[in-house]
């Protein structure tokens, strides 16, 4: 099998749309479910959201934001590029049942990853609104086609350039005061899908949120994705990754996220490599190195 | 010659060695066991506790004999053609230790076998848990390219339960599946603190290591946040891998664990390794709490020292000393307890597959049968724990049995 990049697009800084060749994964996929992706030999797995899929040209569609030293590398792929495996689908897909009004509400990159969902919510015949934030107009991406998704769509940007300025949860107050909402589905950072569940909590409304922890092989065989539900440790990437808003414990999910943001006192460990007894690198031991491998 | 699980002849190969050829006693331990150059290295080798040269001293070391021959002997016997077969489908999942042991067994049967992996390269444990200077990659490329020369065809990259399910195979005209998933999933402990950065489970280390890519300049360079001053919680195989592929990075690496250093469930000439490669060993000391920074980072470990107390009648139990509480200065903490069994649940969508408490399969202990018919389990998914030996040998038998059963 192999993996090819079939459009690249540029969705607003640093952000990136790749249509990528996979049939057997654009057969099987179903909203929410993700891929994980390894771009050559010895690179981090990336798990990413598949965002659409194209059947009769068998591609799948992942937005992504470049943040790290492996996204970075993904976005520096041009069309036709290969990539060595996307392993997938995986996680559980969403569940999409009709319920009545539902709210979408998503901030950032999250408003890709709620696409496809809101697309399914709505063909079963549920009536979607939806809240998308962005910090400034430049950084609102996937827009169109959520308004062609929701019945009604909000945006906000934290600097007034489009629209309403704002955060996302001062227009969730509004819609739950105007509506009766049966069920309000939540993509976005720990603070504001806290927050969003502390204000759903009051008023006895269903919430689910979209945790991104940090994953290594994606399978449920590290324990990196751990995320505290319920009281209990449960893996990110196999009982996710949607949960009950209520139950997860977003205090340690602050904290797993935090844990591979690297501080400036952080680096310089990684940068100087010492033994316990200090000595300096002899040449003998710099050619041993080399004759090793 | 009891001792090992596998039966391999050892005073044949070992006569063989005296006669001064490897060659001939490589072939004689190939007879049994198929993968010689892992088990020389990774062995626990149950075969020299029971050599009768232990009560009177130190016993043979068949390990080290198994080795030199795998690595001296193999020129005789191997470049063969692959070999393309034309039995039944049979589809193992998982190439661990287990799966690919019966998977070769059964090839040579003659059946068609397949072998499902989920990751990018065959191995499982001997690939992704264990590091490169206990089974080095070539060798591990070797052994695997061997199986694959039997007709075994491997597909990498493919997760059953996602990719496909358990009955989708029996579809594409499998007659039985093997499972063979392995024990991977790190249990998670009760000690506060532990989701903290810089908190690390032993499996999550050892991937993190072992998906480097080895470089000369890489090498000693982590791509992961990793302090200065390293903890490891453990006593087992994989709590003194961790330790020693820290120690690799240059930093300073503790082992702390609650018994004491002869109750360790691991063989004395590898902690022997490690002490000479200045792992420090903290026995009797059990952890009670990861202390953080303000960065919700890891900033010491509280621990406690434990010691052998009466508790009633000639009964000696661990207790804690009184007052010896201590922080023991680390920046960084690998967790390595124990496992649990891999996920099952997504593999069958209609939850006919039993599982017991603690989340092994159980299976029928004379067939090696599942719950599900024509569905086989073998390997630490149904033992949890244990050598990889073992392992091997648990693919082996059940391999002989599907064969019963197939010829039924």
């Amino acid at each position: 099998m192999n993996f090819k990049v079939t459009n690249k697009l540029t969705l607003a800084n640093n952000t990136k749309r790749l249509d990528i060749l996979a049939p057997a994964i654009a057969k099987k996929v179903k909203p929410g479910q993700f891929v994980s992706i390894v771009i050559g030999e010895g690179d981090e797995r990336i798990p990413l959201t598949v965002i659409d899929q194209d059947l009769k040209k068998g591609t799948i569609t992942i937005i992504f934001k470049e943040a790290g030293d492996s996204t970075k590398k993904l976005g520096e792929l041009s069309i036709n590029d290969d990539i060595q495996t996307i392993l997938g689908p995986l996680g559980r897909p969403s569940t999409i049942e009709k319920v009545g009004r539902i709210v979408c509400i998503t901030s950032g990159i999250g408003t890709a990853q709620i696409l496809p969902i809101c697309r399914a919510l709505k063909n079963v015949g549920n009536k979607v609104v939806g809240i998308v934030g962005a910090r400034t107009r430049r950084s609102m991406m996937v827009e169109a086609q959520m308004r062609l998704t929701c019945d009604k769509l909000f945006c906000t940007t934290e600097d007034g350039s489009y629209e309403r300025k704002g955060v996302v949860t001062d227009v969730l107050t509004e819609v739950l005061e105007r509506n009766e909402v049966n069920l309000i589905y939540c993509i976005g950072s720990a603070e504001m899908m806290e927050a969003v569940s502390q204000m759903s909590r009051d008023k006895k409304i269903k919430t689910i949120v979209h945790l991104n922890p940090i994953m290594v092989d994606c399978m449920g065989m590290c324990g990196s994705c751990r995320v505290k539900v319920d009281g209990k440790y449960v893996l990110g990437c196999i009982d996710g990754p949607e949960f009950d808003g209520h139950l997860v414990d977003f205090k340690d999910y602050k904290i797993r996220l935090n844990a591979f943001e690297e501080t400036e006192e952080w680096r310089k460990h990684r940068l100087q490599p010492k033994t316990k007894t200090n000595e300096t690198k002899t040449f003998k031991r710099f050619l041993s190195g080399i004759l090793r491998n | 010659m009891q001792g090992c699980p596998l039966g391999i002849n050892i005073p044949g190969f070992i006569r063989n060695l005296r006669e001064g050829d490897v060659g001939r006693a490589y072939e004689v331990i190939r007879e049994q066991n198929l993968f010689p150059s892992i088990c020389g290295r990774v062995c626990s080798a149950p075969c020299e506790v029971s050599c009768i040269l232990t009560d009177e001293g130190s016993p043979i070391g068949i390990r080290a004999l198994e080795r030199y021959c795998s690595d001296n002997g193999r020129s005789r016997s191997s470049r063969k053609d692959k070999i393309y077969r034309k039995g039944k489908k049979i589809a193992v999942v998982g190439s661990g230790p287990s799966g690919m042991s019966a998977a070769a067994q059964l090839a040579q049967k003659g059946y068609q076998v397949t072998i499902f992996e989920s990751l990018d390269a065959p191995g499982g444990v001997l690939r992704y848990g264990i590091p490169e200077f206990r089974i080095p990659k070539k060798i591990l490329d070797f052994e695997i390219n061997e199986i694959r020369n039997l007709g075994v065809d491997i597909q990498t990259n493919f997760f059953i339960g996602q990719n496909a399910s358990l009955e989708d195979l029996f579809e594409q005209g499998f007659v039985a599946v093997l499972l063979a998933t392995g024990a991977g999933t790190p249990k998670f402990v009760d000690l506060p603190g532990s989701n903290l950065g810089g908190v690390y489970y032993g499996e999550e280390f050892l991937m993190r290591v072992n998906l480097i890519k080895s470089t000369l300049f890489s090498r000693t360079t982590p791509n992961f946040v990793l302090g200065q001053r390293i903890a490891v919680i453990g006593s087992g195989n994989t709590a003194l891998d961790c330790a020693r592929a820290a120690k690799r990075f240059g930093r300073d690496v503790t082992l702390i664990f609650r018994r004491t250093e002869d109750d360790m469930r691991t063989r004395r000439d590898e902690r022997d390794f490690a002490k000479e490669e200045g792992v420090e060993f903290e026995p009797l000391v059990k952890p009670i709490e990861i202390l953080a920074d303000q960065n919700n980072f890891v900033d010491g470990l509280k621990c406690v020292r434990m010691d052998f107390a009466e508790s009633s009648k000639d009964q000696w139990e661990l207790a804690r000393v009184p007052d010896s509480e201590f922080v023991l200065e680390a920046d960084t903490v690998i967790i390595a307890v124990g496992h649990i069994p891999n996920f099952l649940k997504s593999m069958d969508a209609n939850n006919q597959l039993n599982l017991s408490s603690d989340g092994t399969i159980e299976v029928d202990p004379k067939t090696s049968q599942t719950s599900i018919p024509k569905v086989f389990a073998s390997g630490n998914v149904v033992t949890n724990a244990g050598p990889i030996v073992e392992a091997i040998a648990g693919g082996k038998q059940v391999a002989e049995r599907m064969d019963r059963y197939l010829k039924r």
